[in-house]
């Protein structure tokens, strides 16, 4: 497996940057210096996902001409991580970078299992998508490092009540990411983590609001999910559980917001 | 009489306290000292804070930065082991960054301890903590107790052996979850007290009669629901839900001088032997910090003068077992003793 470069990571710190996720849990591949200097490689990165999306349209093409015998899903994958693209959009926006490997599986899991074209096509789409959508968020990303970026880290960045959710739902994106690169131990590891740094930081203060929830959401992080992986289960089947367990947070991060304006004072 | 009685009859004379292992309950010795009275914090001081108690930890530290204007507080955020094991490589490195390390296991705490690096609790801090938490190398901020949670329609408070050792020999159904922390934490302060032999037969022994939640919340709920009999879990759960459920047929039971009944905390050290990271820590275990972390996040007091949480029976006074809590860092074995046991 390729490593990481770490240096970037802890001079980018980009307002997008989502700096807590750790090192390790972060997906497979080259980073490069190129994440360095964005702005000097917007262009590039445009190309790449122009070019990446006609190769996947050739690829569906191919297959609604002549049937699933004719394409080799793989491919998808490998051209995937051949373009520096990939590394830009990996460390400044998680999330859209989680759409993006769930789009390249959805096509890849409508191909192998022989669905009709129209379905192919709605995967590729939502793929298309979530590409662009990388692509804007690696440009504002670019202005940000212009402009100089913050000097924040993970080691200054307050996560607390609803906010921690949001660390948490970037974390479970990260989780459908490491599982779609068949990287079990490091989705399971992220899933523990989350659960125990974050999610047992926030659930006190929910369990009087709606405790049911919180040990739903227990259930989820400590039995439902990770048994998921542990089976072997099929990365849409992940996502989905992933999906359920977002609907969730939300409502627990309304609970957390309407609570914090309750609070008492300390002094 | 039964020992839950002749506590209850103590507790109502007052005499309670008198206990070797002392009370939980608010005593007045020394009392804790209100903010009012304290310096003002001026000047740069960096904390590494181990995650954990979600806002009410961050909410405090901007109570204090509010009042201190004059105070530069850097803070590292991070998993509580995380941040322990920063503070040694960067001792060894010669790089030592934190003056203060406050961390929601007192493990961790232990870890930097054994290291060299704390610097003993002065007395203006020391001596308005309760005489059985007073360390020398660090303060206890908050503290959660272990707990019988039952359920009270189906057994009364007599049922529930003082023992946590007997529980097995007992016709009870347990709810309890192995894979949580704090679950682990008991099983080690066990482990220390009875010793390895004792702790496997107790384990195997409860194999039997146990259901296992995914988390302790869970176990408390089970046991509302009537699904158990009892449950082993920390005291806030049950706190909490009651809060939320007043109805919840839910109350708590304690064993008495045995891990059942271990009193866990948080803490905070001093790296630097400076007035500000000393003055620091005598703001958290303040009348007024004290009194928020009791009532926001049903933790237990450590200076006296301070109420319990509410809710918090009077049988919570009883006596925890005498254990240095750091020595609760040393969990491999126990896990090795929960998979040998097959409860893992």
């Amino acid at each position: 497996m390729r490593k990481h470069t770490l240096a970037p990571l802890t001079v980018m710190a980009l307002t997008l940057l989502l700096a807590a996720i750790p090192i390790t849990a972060l997906a497979s591949g080259e980073i490069g210096g190129h994440v360095d200097d964005l702005k000097a490689h917007l262009g590039e990165y445009e190309s790449e996902v122009k070019g990446f999306n006609e190769k996947v349209d050739g690829l569906v093409e191919s297959y609604a001409g002549k049937g699933d015998g004719s394409v080799n899903t793989a491919k998808l994958i490998e051209w995937w991580e051949d373009v520096k693209f990939h590394a830009a959009v990996e460390v400044n926006y998680v999330p859209v970078y989680a759409s993006i490997w769930q789009g390249i599986y959805g096509v890849k899991e409508a191909i192998d299992e022989g669905k009709p074209v129209a379905e192919v096509r709605k995967q590729q789409r939502a793929l298309e998508q979530a590409m662009w959508k990388g692509m804007g968020a690696v440009m504002l990303a670019s202005k940000n490092q212009a402009d100089g970026g913050t000097s924040g880290g993970e080691d200054s960045e307050k996560v607390s009540g609803s906010k921690a959710v949001d660390r948490i739902l970037t974390n479970l994106d990260e989780v459908t990411i490491e599982y779609a690169e068949n990287e079990s131990e490091e989705a399971t590891e992220i899933i523990h983590n989350t659960y125990l740094n974050l999610f047992e930081g926030i659930e006190g203060a929910l369990i009087e609001q709606d405790a049911e929830l919180v040990e739903d959401l227990e259930k989820d992080f400590n039995v439902g999910l990770p048994k998921l992986i542990e089976n072997g289960a099929s990365v849409s089947e992940v996502t989905d559980y992933v999906k359920t367990m977002e609907k969730k947070l939300n409502r627990a991060q309304k609970l957390l917001e309407k609570g914090e304006q309750n609070k008492k004072d300390v002094f | 009489m039964k020992r839950r009685e002749l506590l209850h009859g103590l507790a109502l004379l007052g005499l309670a306290g008198s206990w070797p292992m002392g009370a939980l309950g608010a005593g007045n010795a020394g009392g804790a000292v209100s903010v009012d009275e304290l310096p003002a914090l001026e000047g740069e001081l960096t904390l590494y804070l181990g995650r954990g108690e979600g806002g009410l930890y961050e909410d405090v530290i901007e109570a204090i930065r509010k009042r201190n204007p004059k105070l530069r507080l850097n803070i590292r955020r991070g998993p509580t082991v995380a941040l322990a094991n920063t503070l040694v490589a960067e001792a060894e490195a010669g790089a030592q960054q934190a003056d203060l390390f406050w961390a929601v296991d007192s493990g961790s705490l232990g870890m930097v301890s054994q290291a060299g690096l704390a610097k003993p609790v002065r007395e203006a801090a020391r001596s308005h903590l309760r005489e059985e938490f007073r360390y020398k190398d660090w303060a206890p901020v908050s503290g959660r107790v272990r707990t019988l949670p039952y359920n009270t329609e189906r057994l009364s408070r007599e049922q529930i052996p003082e023992s946590i050792m007997a529980l097995p020999d007992t016709d009870l159904n347990v709810g309890w979850a192995p894979a949580y922390g704090s679950f682990q934490s008991f099983v080690t302060a066990m482990r220390l007290l009875e010793g390895e032999a004792a702790t496997r037969d107790w384990l195997r022994g409860m194999k039997a009669r146990t259901r296992q939640y995914a988390g302790e919340l869970g176990v408390v709920m089970g046991v509302s629901r009537g699904e158990v009999d009892i449950g082993l879990a920390n005291h806030y759960y049950t706190l909490r839900l009651k809060a939320g459920q007043p109805d919840a047929p839910l109350d708590l039971a304690f064993t008495r001088n045995d891990a059942g009944s271990l009193l866990n905390a948080s803490g905070v050290m001093a790296l630097r032997d400076t007035d500000l990271a000393h003055n620091f820590i005598r703001y958290l275990l303040t009348q007024e910090v004290q009194s928020y972390l009791a009532s926001e996040a049903y933790e237990i007091p450590m200076v006296t003068g301070v109420a319990l949480p509410a809710g918090l029976p009077e049988a919570a006074s009883a006596n925890p077992p005498s254990i240095e809590l750091t020595r609760l860092a040393d969990v491999r074995p126990t896990l090795t003793l929960m998979r040998d046991a097959g409860v893992l």
